[in-house]
């Protein structure tokens, strides 16, 4: 087809588009979504008894605090990569609430060594945690794979491993309010550690969530270019 | 306006009109689509023939509808209140590194082959016909004949498959016969002419 031709049909067709929100806008949105969903999954699976005295504990609403940053970050982030021209330095948001999230529960494994000694921390399989965090995350990360699917797919593994990251976070903070495990280590390993296996495998996923091909087929259909 | 502030006055002013045109494109107005896209086409062209200079101008054509259909496709994407230019070269810079992501997987595929005996224009596969015992299939007296004394589901097949290059379904819809039934015929009917070739 000709240049001047494809032009022609590509401007008759156009439809009338309302720009994406920003980055930090879409995040909101998003968390706007996923909230809903989540207090259900927690009240349906009920929280955990001792719910409103964790709320009150400094390293519960530090790590829980962080999390939750770290799942807006990313979003904010993935949002980021999907917007052609948008500086890169926004992929490392979520640097900082992640540092802190780790940082947190770091901390909270050498406190834990330092008052009950090695014997206490010792490691224990918690399978419960990643189909958990998979459940509370399937809105968020169904949530995301649509707001992404509205971008541009630049950088497909970038943009679907951060969209990961903040669905996985997500689903950990909920995994929290009914999951009566605090142990720094087991929550480290077990829980940040899920969240860094789904965060891989959304990566891999990348190409078949978000490619030029797919969003080039259905311009050219809806501009019923053949 | 955020980003432009290490740009030119004369490049910021024409960015700005693209913004314009493309705020309008947005909002539906086919007129100002069509004349932003005529304006970048021929940039898009000079973009991508400075960064693939081995490219054929009808490859670079080919880059450009690309780039274009990727622009018309993510067209939300652009902030109003963003520069025009980096967002348009992000997207033309994506998709030049996916062409040549693309050409060098195509090209990592692609086995050099030299000429072969059995490229028929090859002397070797012309000459040397008795290493097939098929000295007479240059005759097509004796061929005819020998296709004639075949069986005569057999001879359909051959007349269909290879004297009228019809395909296997073709041939079984025209026949009646299963596409199972007509590859065994063609089997045995050209493995009895290669007999009957050899032995004339």
């Amino acid at each position: 087809m000709e240049t001047d031709r494809l032009i022609r049909t590509l401007a008759e067709t156009a439809r009338p588009v309302r720009p994406l929100p920003p980055p930090l806008a879409s995040a909101a949105l998003w968390l706007a979504l996923s909230i809903p969903y989540i207090a259900l999954v927690v009240y349906v699976v009920s929280p955990r008894p001792d719910l409103a005295a964790k709320f009150g504990e400094m390293r519960f609403a530090i790590e829980q605090s962080a999390a939750l940053a770290t799942a807006i970050a990313a979003a904010a982030a993935a949002f980021a990569a999907t917007i052609p021209g948008y500086s890169r330095k926004m992929l490392a948001l979520p640097a900082f609430p992640l540092a802190l999230w780790l940082g947190a529960l770091g901390q909270g494994c050498v406190e834990d060594w330092l008052q009950f000694g090695a014997g206490d921390l010792r490691m224990r399989p918690d399978w419960f945690c990643l189909p958990a965090i998979v459940l509370v995350g399937t809105v968020p990360a169904l949530a995301m794979a649509v707001m992404l699917r509205r971008g541009a797919p630049l950088m497909p593994g970038g943009a679907v491993a951060l969209g990961g990251l903040a669905a996985a976070a997500i689903g950990n903070v909920g995994l929290r309010l009914f999951h009566a495990q605090d142990a720094s280590l087991m929550v480290l390993v077990w829980q940040v550690g899920s969240v860094f296996a789904l965060a891989g495998l959304a990566s891999c996923l990348g190409r078949y969530i978000l490619n030029w091909d797919s969003i080039i087929a259905s311009a050219r259909r809806r501009a019923a270019v053949r | 306006m955020r980003g432009q502030r290490n740009r030119k006055p004369s490049q910021q002013t024409d960015d700005r009109m693209l913004a314009m045109h493309m705020r309008a494109a947005q909002s539906g107005d086919a007129q100002a689509y069509a004349k932003l896209l005529r304006v970048l086409t021929p940039r898009l062209r000079h973009i991508i023939a400075n960064r693939r200079r081995s490219l054929q101008p009808s490859d670079v054509e080919d880059l450009v509808q690309d780039v274009l259909l990727s622009l018309h496709a993510v067209r939300a994407t652009y902030d109003p209140e963003r520069p025009f230019m980096p967002w348009l070269l992000a997207i033309a810079h994506n998709r030049l590194a996916d062409s040549a992501r693309r050409y060098a997987r195509h090209t990592a595929r692609e086995i050099e082959m030299g000429m072969s005996d059995v490229t028929f224009s090859e002397p070797a596969t012309n000459t040397d016909m008795q290493t097939y015992g098929a000295q007479t299939y240059g005759d097509p007296q004796a061929l005819r004949r020998a296709i004639r004394a075949l069986p005569p589901g057999q001879r359909q097949a051959v007349e269909m498959l290879k004297l009228s290059e019809m395909s296997l379904k073709e041939a079984a819809a025209a026949s009646g016969m299963t596409i199972g039934t007509l590859k065994v015929s063609v089997h045995r009917a050209m493995t009895a002419l290669r007999k009957a070739l050899t032995k004339e």
